[in-house]
C-alpha cells in the first residue's frame, strides 16, 4: 500500500468537507496493525473487534483536538493499547482476578479461540507470555512478532529506551523458564 | 525461542479488514461542524488596549498620589527657609532699610529713655 502523506492526511481529516473521506483512507491504512496489537492483547477475535471500532470512534472524535506533537500512527497505538489495558482491567474486575495474578480467562479464551491455527509450541509460548504482566508482555509482543525499534515503542509507551530493553530482557528471561520447565 | 515461533497463530474470518474498513465508516457519529470563529480587529487588539489604560491609570494615579504628597513638603520647606531667611536676625538690614545714623539715633534716644526711666525710679523707690 502507497505510504501515506500524516501531514497532508491530518488537514483534510481536520476539514469537515474532506474529513470522512480522509478518515476512510486512515482506518484502511491502519485498522490490520491496530487490530493485530490489539488481539495480541486480549487474544479473541470478538474482543479485539469491539476495541478495534471503540479506538477508530475514539480517534474520529478527538482528531481535532490531535496536536500533531507525536506521529499520527502513534497517536493511534495509544488509543488502541489504552482501550486494550481498560478492557483487560474491566475483565479482571469482573473476575476478582488481581493485575499480579495469572490471567485465568485469557488462558481460557487462548484455549478455546476458534480463530488460532497454531501449533502446541506456539500455544505454549501464548501461554508463557501470558504469565508476564501487561506491560512487559505488550513490549515483548512489540518487539518479538512486530520487530518494532525501541525509538518508536518509546514512543507510544512513554517509556525510556533503556527501560523497555530492560523490560524485555526481563520478558525473555521469564518466558524461556517457562518454557525449560518439565510438563 | 525458535525463529518458527515468531509465526502470527491468531487467524481473523475471511474477508475481515475490507468487511471492518467499509462497516466502521457506517459507525462513525457524526460530527457537530463549528466554522472557524472569524475575531474581529478589535477583539484582537482588546486585550492590549485595557492592558494600555490600566497602565496609564496607574502611571497617572501614582503621578497623583506623588505630587500630592510632595507639594506641601516643598512649599513647608520653602515658607521655612523663607522664613529662616526673613529672621532679623540674619537679614535685618536688608529687610528693615535703615541707615547707620538713623540706627545709631534710634540706639541715643533708647538710651535717653532708658536714663530717664533709671533716674525717675530712683527718685520715687529708692529715696
Amino acid at each position: 500500500m502507497e505510504m501515506i502523506n500524516e501531514e497532508q492526511l491530518l488537514e483534510e481529516l481536520r476539514d469537515p468537507r474532506t474529513g470522512r473521506r480522509s478518515f476512510e483512507k486512515l482506518v484502511a491504512e491502519y485498522s490490520e496493525r491496530l487490530y493485530w496489537q490489539i488481539r495480541k492483547m486480549v487474544l479473541s477475535h470478538d474482543d479485539a473487534n469491539d476495541i478495534l471500532q471503540d479506538t477508530f470512534v475514539k480517534a474520529w472524535m478527538n482528531i481535532d483536538n490531535f496536536r500533531g506533537e507525536s506521529k499520527l500512527t502513534t497517536w493511534l497505538y495509544r488509543i488502541a493499547i489504552n482501550e486494550s489495558i481498560t478492557f483487560l482491567n474491566k475483565k479482571r474486575n469482573q473476575n476478582n482476578i488481581s493485575v499480579d495474578d495469572e490471567d485465568s480467562f485469557l488462558l481460557n479464551t487462548l484455549e478455546s479461540d476458534t480463530y488460532f491455527d497454531g501449533d502446541e509450541a506456539q500455544k505454549l509460548l501464548q501461554k508463557a507470555i501470558l504469565t508476564l504482566p501487561d506491560k512487559q508482555r505488550l513490549v515483548f509482543q512489540m518487539k518479538y512478532f512486530e520487530e518494532m525499534k525501541y525509538e518508536e515503542m518509546s514512543d507510544i509507551l512513554g517509556t525510556s529506551v533503556g527501560a523497555l530493553k530492560a523490560s524485555y530482557h526481563h520478558a525473555t528471561k521469564k518466558i524461556e523458564k517457562f518454557l525449560s520447565e518439565p510438563r | 525461542m525458535k525463529e518458527a515461533d515468531k509465526r502470527n497463530p491468531f487467524t481473523v474470518p475471511e474477508n475481515y479488514f475490507a468487511q471492518f474498513n467499509k462497516e466502521i465508516m457506517d459507525r462513525l457519529p457524526e460530527k457537530e461542524y463549528v466554522p472557524p470563529q472569524t475575531v474581529s480587529l478589535w477583539d484582537r487588539v482588546k486585550p492590549w488596549v485595557y492592558m494600555a489604560a490600566m497602565f496609564a491609570g496607574l502611571y497617572i494615579t501614582i503621578n497623583f498620589l506623588t505630587k500630592d504628597t510632595e507639594t506641601p513638603l516643598s512649599s513647608s520647606q520653602d515658607t521655612f527657609s523663607a522664613i529662616s531667611e526673613e529672621t532679623p536676625a540674619n537679614n535685618y538690614w536688608s529687610t528693615v532699610h535703615v541707615t547707620e545714623e538713623e540706627f545709631y539715633r534710634y540706639l541715643e534716644e533708647q538710651l535717653v529713655d532708658d536714663g530717664y526711666y533709671d533716674y525717675m525710679y530712683n527718685q520715687l523707690y529708692l529715696n
